[in-house]
């Protein structure tokens, strides 16, 4: 399997969501973090350094937005891509603005959601 | 007698003043109404300037009666002249502005030009109005000079403008809304599938696949609904770049082929050109055109697809045999809203959106959008854009 080894985490405050993009990528054999907290984004970043990053822009009252600003900022978590997965019909301004590596609009394909995690964690080994 | 001289002095005074031209108006109070005697002063061509202009003007003394008021401040609140002078300014503002109107008076007397918006007691309704008032010297007695100016159309404006603000946030709250649960039926299905697909179940597969072509015309119908609001309020964003066109046209027929299954797409394209646009809108475009023709032509029939290119312009159409446009119908058929419609077919779905955003996303990239019909033969949509230079 392509993801073997490659770490994904995933910031999202529906259960829902999560649990979908967990087995979607798990279909590829990624590992997989999840987390429907994202304050405990940063140290878990520094301690872990997973491979991708998937943040929902609005999680109950925190903004993904600043998280992904902080985390493009920090030195050891500068370089993990970070890719928005949101409903919001800005999503695509939000990305550039907040320097993300990309986007996913929700409702998104399985094949796209796939096809994108690979083009970063391929590239970055 | 001493109260006599008083009163002859008064007179005197009054006659005086009248002379110099610094008394305006006289008053007689009857019991129900004023009657007012307007002088012609010195001033008079100040007096015409008042008189004519839109604003209501009035003139207050120390006590707060109205000693002068033009006749535009009596149409404005619509109670006759001589039920203007001689009155408070007070019974003119109702309760609740009346704290207001006092602050706005103190400032004007301290000789500060004070302004606010208040509302004036008229005989039919309230209205609002600014307020504007200014200390006067006249020959040595202090006055008040007011301004009011009608704010009534302002005020509606403004109300249109924050009803219309209302509607575009519930519309942007309302598509994340929608979306939200449309990201998880489509997730579980598109893993449901998965599923169904590795285990070799190609019939539940398939069924899955349709229920996925319908989550996305809801999601297509939501994107529709605030690209609308979006272009009302100039707030679409393009991203413009390079990109190949029969690329682009190749890709669209393959998807939307997919959901077009029962017809036939032929497509015939000239050698291929390079665009600068919006790569994603341009493809919106091409499958909007594309969904409509399978939409209004018959299960079977053919769709073709061809381009052209001419003078530095790349041609595409979209030839469908389906039912046509009645000649009546093709002025309005990019209008917002509108929905193709006859006496007989008069059942297809949709909410008259997707042409409208056609045709502004064909002009934000400098190119022009119609169409060629004939009621019961067929249509044949078309758009032409500039290669990049």
């Amino acid at each position: 399997m392509q993801g073997t080894n490659k770490k994904i985490f995933i910031a999202d405050d529906d259960a829902d969501i999560l649990q979908i993009i967990a087995m979607m990528l798990q279909t590829q054999g990624y590992e997989i973090d999840i987390s429907n907290n994202a304050n405990d984004i940063f140290n878990y970043a520094e301690e872990e350094l997973p491979d991708l990053i998937l943040l929902d822009i609005w999680m109950s009252g925190i903004d993904g937005r600043e998280i992904c600003a902080r985390l493009k900022k920090g030195q050891l978590t500068k370089d993990i891509p970070v890719l928005f997965v949101s409903a919001n019909s800005s999503i695509e301004e939000i990305a550039k603005k907040y320097k993300a590596d990309g986007f996913i609009a929700k409702p998104f394909e399985m094949d796209y959601l796939l096809d994108r995690i690979s083009s970063f964690v391929t590239v970055q080994n | 007698m001493e109260e006599l001289t008083a009163q002859l002095s008064e007179a005197n005074e009054i006659i005086e003043a009248i002379r110099k031209g610094e008394v305006d108006a006289f008053v007689v109070k009857n019991e129900d109404k004023h009657e007012v005697y307007t002088l012609q002063s010195a001033d008079k061509a100040y007096r015409i300037f008042i008189e004519k202009m839109n604003e209501g003007a009035l003139t207050l003394n120390k006590e707060g009666l109205i000693v002068y008021s033009n006749s535009s401040f009596a149409n404005l609140i619509n109670i006759p002249l001589e039920n203007v002078i001689g009155f408070s300014f007070k019974d003119f503002i109702p309760a609740a502005y009346k704290k207001v109107v006092a602050e706005i008076m103190k400032a004007a007397w301290q000789n500060q030009e004070s302004k606010g918006e208040i509302m004036l007691t008229g005989k039919l309704k309230t209205v609002p109005v600014l307020l504007s008032m200014n200390m006067l010297e006249i020959d040595g007695g202090m006055a008040l000079s007011v301004i009011a100016t009608d704010i009534t159309l302002q005020k509606e404006t403004q109300q249109h403008k924050k009803a219309m603000d209302k509607k575009d946030e519930f519309i942007s709250i309302a598509s994340h809304e929608l979306k939200t649960p449309v990201t998880s039926i489509k997730g579980y299905v598109q893993l449901l599938r998965f599923n169904f697909q590795k285990e070799g179940n190609n019939t539940a597969a398939e069924l899955l696949t349709k229920v996925d072509v319908q989550i996305n015309k809801l999601t297509n119908l939501i994107g529709d609904l605030l690209d609308v609001k979006k272009i009302e309020n100039g707030q679409l964003q393009y991203h413009e770049d390079r990109f190949d066109f029969n690329v682009l046209v190749d890709e669209i027929i393959e998807e939307t082929g997919r959901v077009l299954n029962k017809h036939t797409i032929v497509a015939s394209l000239a050698e291929s050109r390079i665009m600068y646009g919006d790569r994603n809108k341009i493809g919106q475009v091409i499958t909007n055109l594309l969904e409509n023709a399978g939409k209004y032509s018959p299960s079977g029939s053919i769709i073709t697809v061809q381009t052209s290119v001419k003078d530095g312009k790349i041609k595409l159409s979209i030839k469908d045999r389906g039912i046509g446009i009645p000649k009546e119908q093709l002025g309005k058929i990019f209008e917002r809203f509108f929905r193709v419609s006859s006496e007989t077919e008069n059942t297809y779905a949709g909410l008259g959106l997707g042409l409208y955003i056609s045709s502004e996303i064909i002009k934000r990239h400098h190119g022009t959008i119609g169409v060629d019909s004939k009621e019961g033969n067929g249509s044949t949509f078309y758009f032409e854009l500039p290669v990049a230079p």
